[in-house]
């Protein structure tokens, strides 16, 4: 045992320091949380769905990106894997294109038929779509691939988010 | 195009491009079997989706074929049936989709192309491994009904 003997005074002392401390802290913490918060959740925002494949692996030739969300339909959640043609167009920018065919909804693929290299074809009704997502008059489609907004997130990967009309053709 | 109120809407309308069923085949009974019926179950459902996907725009998949297995030559004749009611119906194509082996000897009778995978135990496998081994297989699938479209 110690010999410093502790004043009732003293001891009174410390404990209300401690526990004023834990309690100014319990107001302060949430507070420097709500003040910090935005830096902390701007990874996250919006509808983006982070994918497997980095910045660098992007080449002017489009490669096939699948990514991988949860989806509530109904009283029904499912996984639901969605694809996109991902390739950077003259200016370095990406874009991500939908693989549907805007014919009946069959899936396309780049050069997906040896006599049209460069071109997205469908197998179903031999529809075929230029780099950039326009239909080759004479097939079947009547209008462009739709696109995927795209961007890269601070860690250099992929994000994928909603489907809109295609913009570059 | 699946077997749903929204895309038979667009079935009807679009009839002229969509020449080709797909008809999963499920045997179900409550033997020594109904593990291994319960898999293939799983295994040719997830197949025939993905494969409906790849082919939206020209592939009708129905509701399955069900039948008590073991029960012997009945069923052919359902399912020749069924066939026959595609073709009346302009189905040029019509694929059946089966991990029955019992269907093999009688695929002549059929007079659609019958496909038969052996089924793979999907439960206990790691989701990457799934995916991977999925895709394989389809991407056979597509390959051959492509094949087919363009022989005739």
């Amino acid at each position: 045992m110690s010999n410093q003997r502790v004043s009732r005074r003293q001891f009174l002392n410390y404990t209300l320091t401690g526990v004023g401390g834990f309690m100014a802290a319990g107001m302060l913490m949430p507070m420097v949380r709500f003040a910090i918060d935005p830096v902390l959740t701007a990874e996250a925002g919006g509808d983006f769905i982070t994918t497997g494949t980095s910045e660098d692996e992007l080449s002017e030739t489009p490669i096939r990106v699948d990514f991988t969300f949860e989806q509530v339909d109904a009283w029904y959640t499912s996984d639901v894997t969605q694809t996109a043609w991902v390739y950077l167009d003259e200016a370095g920018e990406i874009v991500a294109l939908s693989p549907t065919c805007k014919h009946l909804g069959c899936t396309v693929s780049w050069e997906g038929r040896e006599s049209d290299p460069n071109r997205f074809f469908c197998p179903c009704h031999n529809g075929l779509y230029e780099k950039n997502g326009k239909n080759v008059p004479g097939t079947p489609p009547t209008a462009p691939l739709d696109q995927f907004e795209a961007r890269v997130g601070d860690d250099g990967i992929l994000q994928l988010g909603q489907v809109v009309p295609n913009k570059i053709v | 195009m699946l077997w749903n109120a929204k895309e038979i809407g667009l079935y009807l309308k679009e009839k002229a491009y969509i020449d080709t069923v797909i008809v999963p085949i499920l045997p179900i009974s409550f033997t020594d079997r109904t593990k291994q019926e319960a898999e293939q179950a799983e295994f040719i459902t997830l197949l025939t989706n993905l494969l409906e996907k790849q082919f939206k725009g020209r592939m009708l998949l129905v509701p399955p074929f069900t039948y008590i297995s073991g029960k012997g030559k009945g069923e052919t004749e359902k399912l020749q049936e069924w066939i026959e009611e595609f073709k009346e119906n302009q189905f040029e194509h019509v694929f059946c989709l089966t991990s029955d082996i019992e269907w093999k000897e009688f695929e002549q009778d059929l007079g659609g192309n019958l496909i038969w995978m052996p089924s793979i135990p999907l439960e206990h496998m790691e989701e990457k491994y799934k995916r991977k081994i999925i895709d394989d297989q389809v991407n056979q699938l597509v390959k051959l009904i492509v094949q087919k479209w363009q022989t005739n």
